[in-house]
């Protein structure tokens, strides 16, 4: 019988190969279970630290917080909550290049990820990267969000609508509104109400009387979007629909705050408008003519106040200063100009005619009156600064000439 | 005999032994050579390595979490008394049952390549495990990285000696395990494949490069399978560097340059005075050396005990201030020096990186202040420190430039880096010639190759000894009497033949008088050529070369490389001998 070799079967080059993998396959399996165990038990510490730096945030300790967020992550490397709050308490705590080292460092591993680039654009916006932060909150708008997605990405965009209307980019946040506007659900007025606000804060106003009106629709007498209505259509010039919105919104909140009080305003002023607008239709002759002279007056008056406070002599100013030395006389300083005197010189021409006048609807004078008038009104807006209510009523009219809502 | 001395005795003994006559080579069968199965062997060496080192982490983390709690800080007691406790029992440990484990462990690498037939004992490895663990968990200024290199290095000649692979192969498994253990330790396998060629090995042969990269990159895939694909740090966003910036760079190459040196003399002048000191003494100087590191800590940076990476992560994140950052880097100068001449086991490549990174960081911080327009982002600057002290402490120049770019990934930073590297390299050869490995080599009585003044050493060339041909020249194509005619008008015996189409070959004066009266004179040169074609040399060739050729033939032509044809001179034995009499008077 052939004895085996044993010694030179063992030492087979295959023999070698196939007994090194068996102990390298069961070394990984020893590692494994070694790292398994040992991971997590650091797991478990770096969840108690975490926890700390939560408390810790939460008492308004960001040092400490961040501290015990980087021993937690010391012991977790890839976890991504962790990593997520430690960039955003380094955020807060003003260490912007660090958050955004984590930051960026989490969008490579999850590009999508909402939370990651709602907080990465939370960062260029505090940078002051417009482009940045605009990208970041475009990718958490349509990004993946594990839980609550819709109101997330929601909040996503009306955050960056925010962010443009701080920048005072207000074609982008324009931009932005309306296509949140076509994925906002119908029937949520709050989001309505939000984002009529913010439409008006854009100056879009036709489109965030729009939204005042859906919200009104469903809630006729919800306080925030009557006054946001009726501030919406005094902005457009649609005085009447304001004084509508803005006397139901007084109604509803008699309060005495702030806000009631630019509503209050704004009321007053829609309706020293309206009172004061010598265009409305089916005006009577009568009240149209006392309209004009009011404002005429008004006029008068306002420029009157206004040469004395810029140090223009407006007695020396009589209708007939035409010679040389009155004029001289009554030159104004350099920074009020000369409209002040020849605004004077025509309200003095036209005073006599509006005095002898009786057709009432001569719409010529009424034109050529109301020219004067709004011219005044402008020229001392711009030189001595807003006038009364009446004053103000009239430049609005003056603005909004053509446009007021008769 | 102390401990050390009769470990390394038996070293030697036993690398004599494997290297025996008798030693079996099972494996050069015909069907599977033995390079083939080297080559799977450095895979398995890379896996095993791998794990050890994943294995190494973790004991270093869990000693760490164990004596110093999860999270140092100042003004804790463990921070102050759990380094020098526990480096009494490392002491111990060290003294009595793994002598060999004291030191970084690149050192014993080398000494295994060049002197002990690549045997590194086994328990070696087992004693640097456990002591280097305890030792930097504890908080000494020391890093896993040549600890890792050194037990790669062990497991891998342990399983050469196994299988009992030859000599040669033996020699080589070391730094195949070498790099592997880097790799895993540095998880970057370009720059320890890097490292152990520039600074173990000495040279680039294919046979050995194959081996050392597969090595390498079994145990980095290996530990990212453990431990995850992360880098060692996060790296900031690097900034595009303005060409009046590289100034800067120049600015930190000259301060890392000036560090590097003050690193290795304080290294070079404590190692030898602590180690001369009495025996006993031994067993409380790496516990003094733990006890100052705690009370630094204690006393307010405890950023530089262990390896302090998350501390390197932060200087990136320009998380401390300039003046903090160069405060952190003298410390770390002082700790690591401390740790390592006391003999704790541990290693010096993460405190190398650290003061690197703290040094980056406080220059770029300080260009701030006083000149905003020049530097850049404190991250780029400190990393871009690691490399520098890489290149001025380690004296690896290559992996330096290599470790920043695999590091950060980002090759717009290369001409910084190489600036810096140059200048901190250059000012560290300046002023300490000899580099630390080698100088601690020297203090341990063993002389090993340096690689660095292996690399400076300038050749002796061919074109250096070689005469310029002056004598008659025959060519092949013409007839036995043409060429006897000629010969006849010359005063040389002997003539070198230009062969057709190429080669070359001589004839003598006799010779080509005999064929002619023997009626071959109408022959060509060629074919009644009795003699063989003679060997040539290029002018570009090592003198060393020419010693195996000039003993054979009288005259050795030397060709161009260009056309073989063209003779550009002759080497003699006597040619070379007097070029190696005149350098050898020269250099006395």
């Amino acid at each position: 019988m052939k004895q085996v070799d044993w010694k030179s079967l063992i030492c087979r080059p295959s023999v070698v190969i196939a007994s090194l993998s068996i102990i390298a396959i069961l070394a990984f399996l020893f590692v494994n279970r070694l790292v398994h165990r040992f991971s997590e038990q650091q797991k478990a510490l770096a969840r108690r630290m975490f926890a700390q730096g939560q408390l810790e945030q939460r008492s308004g300790r960001p040092d400490q917080a961040i501290e015990d967020f980087r021993v937690a992550l010391s012991y977790d490397r890839g976890n991504f909550p962790y990593q997520l709050n430690l960039a955003r308490a380094l955020r807060d705590n003003n260490q912007p290049e660090e958050a955004k080292s984590y930051l960026l460092n989490l969008w490579n591993r999850t590009p999508d990820d909402g939370a990651v680039n709602l907080a990465l654009a939370r960062l260029a916006a505090r940078q002051g990267q417009i482009e940045d932060a605009i990208h970041y909150y475009h990718n958490a708008a349509y990004g993946r969000w594990d839980s609550d997605a819709d109101a997330k990405r929601r909040n996503a965009q009306f955050e960056l609508v925010d962010f443009l209307l701080s920048r005072n980019a207000l074609p982008q946040a324009q931009a932005e509104l309306l296509n949140l506007s076509t994925t906002l659900p119908a029937a949520s007025e709050d989001l309505r109400l939000r984002l009529a606000q913010l439409f008006a804060r854009a100056q879009d106003y036709e489109h965030a009387l729009a939204e005042y009106q859906r919200v009104l629709a469903h809630h006729r007498e919800d306080g925030s979007a009557l006054a946001g209505a009726g501030e919406s259509a005094f902005r457009l010039g649609r005085y009447r629909t304001a004084e509508d919105y803005l006397s139901s919104a007084l109604r509803i909140n008699p309060k005495e705050n702030p806000e009631d009080e630019q509503v209050r305003q704004l009321h007053e002023t829609s309706n020293m408008v309206l009172q004061s607008d010598p265009y409305e239709r089916k005006l009577p002759a009568s009240e149209r003519k006392a309209r004009i002279r009011d404002a005429f007056n008004a006029a008068g008056e306002r420029l009157e106040q206004c040469a004395v406070s810029q140090g223009v002599n407006a007695n020396a100013m009589p209708p007939e200063s035409s010679s040389p030395t009155a004029s001289v006389a009554s030159t104004p300083p350099a920074n009020s100009g000369p409209d002040l005197a020849s605004l004077k010189k025509q309200w003095v021409e036209m005073k006599p005619k509006l005095t002898r006048s009786r057709a009432s609807d001569d719409s010529d004078l009424l034109d050529s009156t109301m020219n004067i008038v709004f011219e005044i009104e402008q020229a001392t807006q711009k030189q001595c600064g807003p006038g009364s209510h009446i004053d103000q009523a009239l430049l609005l009219l003056a603005q909004t000439r053509s446009g007021v809502d008769r | 005999m102390s401990g050390v001395a009769s470990e390394i005795e038996s070293v030697k003994a036993e690398g004599h032994k494997t290297s025996s006559p008798e030693s079996r080579r099972f494996f050069l069968s015909t069907t599977f050579r033995e390079e083939r199965f080297f080559l799977i062997l450095s895979v398995f060496i890379g896996l095993f390595s791998g794990l050890a080192v994943v294995c190494f982490r973790l004991a270093i983390d869990w000693s760490r979490i164990s004596l110093l709690g999860p999270a140092p800080a100042p003004h804790s007691l463990r921070v102050l008394f759990a380094p020098a406790l526990v480096s009494l029992l490392i002491a111990i440990i060290v003294i009595h049952i793994f002598p060999l484990a004291r030191g970084s462990g690149v050192n014993q690498t080398k000494a295994a390549l060049y002197i002990f037939n690549g045997y590194i004992p086994f328990r070696t490895a087992v004693g640097k495990f456990i002591t280097a663990a305890l030792a930097i968990g504890a908080g000494h200024s020391l890093g896993p990285e040549d600890p890792s290199l050194q037990i790669g290095a062990s497991l891998a000649s342990a399983l050469g000696r196994r299988l009992e692979l030859s000599r040669e192969k033996l020699r080589l498994l070391a730094p195949v395990g070498a790099a592997a253990g880097l790799a895993a330790a540095f998880n970057a396998p370009i720059s320890a494949v890097l490292f152990v060629i520039e600074e173990v090995i000495g040279r680039w042969s294919a046979g050995i490069l194959g081996s050392v990269v597969l090595s390498a990159i079994s145990s980095v895939v290996v530990v990212r399978w453990f431990l995850g694909a992360e880098p060692l740090f996060r790296i900031p966003p690097i900034t595009t560097v303005k060409p009046i910036e590289l100034f800067a760079y120049a600015v930190l190459g000259l301060a890392g340059g000036l560090a590097a040196v003050i690193f290795a003399k304080l290294i070079a002048f404590f190692r030898p005075r602590l180690r001369a000191l009495p025996k006993w003494t031994q067993y409380f100087q790496s516990a003094v050396a733990g006890l100052i590191i705690g009370l630094i800590g204690y006393l307010g940076a405890p950023q530089i005990m262990g390896a302090g990476y998350e501390y390197m992560d932060q200087a990136m994140h320009d998380q401390f201030t300039w003046q903090l950052m160069a405060i952190f880097a003298g410390l770390k100068i002082l700790a690591t020096t401390l740790s390592f001449a006391s003999g704790t086991p541990g290693g010096m490549f993460a405190p190398a990186l650290f003061i690197g990174a703290m040094l980056g960081g406080a220059v770029s911080g300080m260009q701030h202040h006083f000149y905003p327009h020049l530097a850049g982002s404190t991250g780029t600057y400190a990393l871009v420190g690691m490399g520098v002290l890489f290149a001025g402490f380690l004296r690896a120049p290559m992996t330096s430039v290599f470790m920043v770019l695999e590091v950060s990934g980002n090759y717009s930073i290369i001409v910084p880096v190489i600036i810096a590297n140059t200048f901190a390299y250059l000012i560290s050869r300046t002023l300490e010639p000899t580099p630390i490995f080698d100088l601690l080599s020297r203090q341990d009585g063993l002389e090993l190759p340096s690689m660095e003044e292996q690399r400076e050493e300038s050749i002796l060339r061919v074109e250096d000894a070689m005469q310029t041909p002056s004598g008659l020249l025959l060519n092949s194509e013409e007839t036995v009497h043409q060429a006897n005619l000629r010969a006849q008008q010359s005063q040389a015996d002997t003539f070198l033949v230009r062969l057709s189409p190429s080669g070359w070959s001589s004839i003598t004066r006799e010779v080509l008088e005999t064929l002619d009266g023997e009626g071959k004179g109408e022959q060509t040169l060629g074919s009644a050529l009795p003699t063989a074609r003679l060997p040539y040399l290029h002018p570009d060739y090592p003198l060393e070369m020419a010693l195996r050729y000039v003993y054979q033939t009288p005259l050795v032509p030397v060709v161009s490389r260009a056309d073989f044809r063209k003779l550009e001179g002759l080497i003699s034995s006597e040619a070379v001998l007097n070029k190696y009499r005149v350098v050898s008077r020269d250099e006395n």
